[in-house]
């Protein structure tokens, strides 16, 4: 295993609450090993991050609202201290049963989508999936500390030269535009929701990102909200990327189009993961596996081949609707609604209904106007009428969403998704 | 419960065929083939009267029946409100 003990990005640019400095700057709380240790708070999660880099201790990081009182006494039972910390003061509580720690040892909770969050093993050398130099970039990162993409946005700063990294708190995520532009923010990585959510708000405030890279993970990327991001970015690159903790980052996608190409499925070239269909289900057997999931690993996703892309729609036991026997896929009912030039959202879901069992049902947020900023004009401009007409002349009459709901806001979640 | 009335029922079914582009005749005897009304648009109607009423509809309940014009469908679920 191996364990950094001088990353190579000591020395690039962090902006916390937006204050600007370097890693070394950071503060060395004193932490146990192995320790689990919560936080909410950006700067400590940083100097967290950086004292498993420099020391290699044995680590669990995640937001306190992720771990239970139940999840508590797990995590001592297996040998952890659990440390809540708060603007650098630590308050720990001491395993139940002491062991010794394993170095460089990093777990990551899985996101819960499928239940209780389980552990998995990484090292920063796992989750460290660019290696090959990279154009200078200064990074937002939007994600709840000690998630999957979190680590992956750090990780690089951490150990690469150039990577400078400006940090949101979740109570300032409305407004990252502002701080990105302050900050000369170039490269962002986001779930489509929050991308969404910032279309939905304020393109104006996002247009003035000097963004050169803009990367989408988490959720499904659907075409409509690649395309919006090019009318805003047209010479930026934009990704999307299929990224878990149990598989690491097995996709990675270029083109401007959502889907991977089918020419990519059942490839085995060494080094780089191999993707397999089975059952609508996504497979992947990827070298940045967390401990246990080597091999081929069913993902939970679904997935379809659609005009020559692999497209993932969604969770295999969410997105499948049957209806009178017929089965629609809830993402590909999504991605035409979020189609709709007034839509700026959306979610499909199945409802219990008579005589055909279930029904597609719909919420949908309409796209502000220009010049219109917070303020949906979908009262005026969109009902439930033409968007049933718009799916009607789209899809399959048993795909159609029969019950539309037309919200305001754009839900999201503390990890920046909003399918619940 | 929030029982809804004949005529409020009516007032669903012209929403969920007003929504397909189409208008609902005034003739509680037309047919339902003629107007093209099926088994989407009877299970999208039993759930707008759901969400008005705030209550399940018990489709267990009634005999089955032939359901053929529209003022079957209005009696159908005006009976299957009370059940």
């Amino acid at each position: 295993m191996t364990v950094a003990t001088s990353p190579a990005g000591l020395d690039n640019r962090i902006v916390v609450a937006g204050v600007p400095r370097s890693w070394r700057d950071l503060p060395a709380p004193a932490l146990p090993s192995p320790g689990a240790v919560l936080t909410a708070g950006a700067a400590d999660a940083l100097a967290v991050a950086r004292q498993h880099a420099t020391d290699g201790t044995e680590l669990l990081l995640a937001g306190p609202t992720r771990v239970d009182a139940t999840m508590r006494d797990e995590l001592r039972a297996a040998g952890f201290a659990v440390t809540v910390l708060v603007d650098g003061v630590p308050r720990t509580v001491p395993p139940a049963t002491g062991r010794a720690a394993e170095a460089g040892r990093l777990w990551l909770l899985t996101s819960g989508s499928t239940g209780r969050p389980k552990r998995v093993g990484h090292t920063l050398d796992s989750l460290t999936t660019v290696r090959a130099a990279q154009p200078q970039r200064t990074w937002l990162c939007p994600y709840a500390p000690g998630s999957y993409a979190w680590w992956q946005v750090v990780t690089l700063s951490l150990t690469q030269p150039g990577q400078h990294l400006v940090v949101v708190d979740p109570d300032e995520l409305d407004d990252w535009p502002a701080l990105a532009a302050a900050h000369r923010v170039d490269a962002v990585s986001g779930t489509p929701t929050f991308w969404r959510r910032t279309l939905h708000r304020d393109p104006e405030a996002l247009a003035r990102v000097p963004l050169r890279q803009l990367t989408l993970g988490g959720e499904p990327v659907d075409q409509t909200v690649l395309d919006r991001l090019r009318a805003l970015f047209p010479a930026a690159r934009i990704s999307w990327i299929y990224a878990s903790s149990e598989v690491g980052a097995s996709i990675v996608v270029h083109d401007g189009r959502a889907g991977f190409p089918v020419d990519w499925l059942d490839r085995a070239v060494p080094g780089r993961p191999t993707l397999s269909l089975r059952d609508g289900e996504l497979v992947v057997a990827s070298p940045h596996h967390g401990v246990g999931h080597d091999g081929p690993v069913r993902t939970g996703d679904r997935a379809q081949i659609v005009e020559g892309r692999v497209m993932i729609t969604g969770r295999l036991d969410s997105d499948e609707i049957n209806v009178g026997g017929s089965k629609v896929s809830a993402g590909l009912v999504r991605d035409v609604l979020t189609a709709h030039p007034q839509v700026a959202w959306a979610r499909v879901t199945g409802r219990r209904a008579p005589v055909l069992g279930r029904m597609v049902v719909a919420e949908v947020v309409p796209a502000t106007a220009p010049g219109d900023a917070g303020q949906p004009d979908g009262a005026s401009l969109l009902d439930e009428g033409a968007l049933v007409r718009w799916c009607a002349e789209r899809l399959p009459e048993y795909a159609v969403p029969r019950r539309i709901r037309l919200l305001t806001e754009i839900p999201v979640k503390e990890t920046l998704k909003s399918d619940v | 419960m929030n029982e809804l009335s004949r005529a409020q029922i009516r007032d669903l079914m012209a929403q969920v065929v007003r929504n397909q582009g189409r208008v609902l005749p005034d003739d509680d005897s037309a047919d339902l083939r003629e107007i093209g009304f099926r088994s989407l648009d009877f299970s999208e109607l039993a759930l707008r009267v759901e969400d008005e009423t705030g209550e399940e509809l018990n489709f267990d309940a009634p005999g089955l029946r032939r359901i053929a014009t529209v003022g079957d469908v209005l009696d159908f679920l005006a009976e299957l409100q009370r059940q």
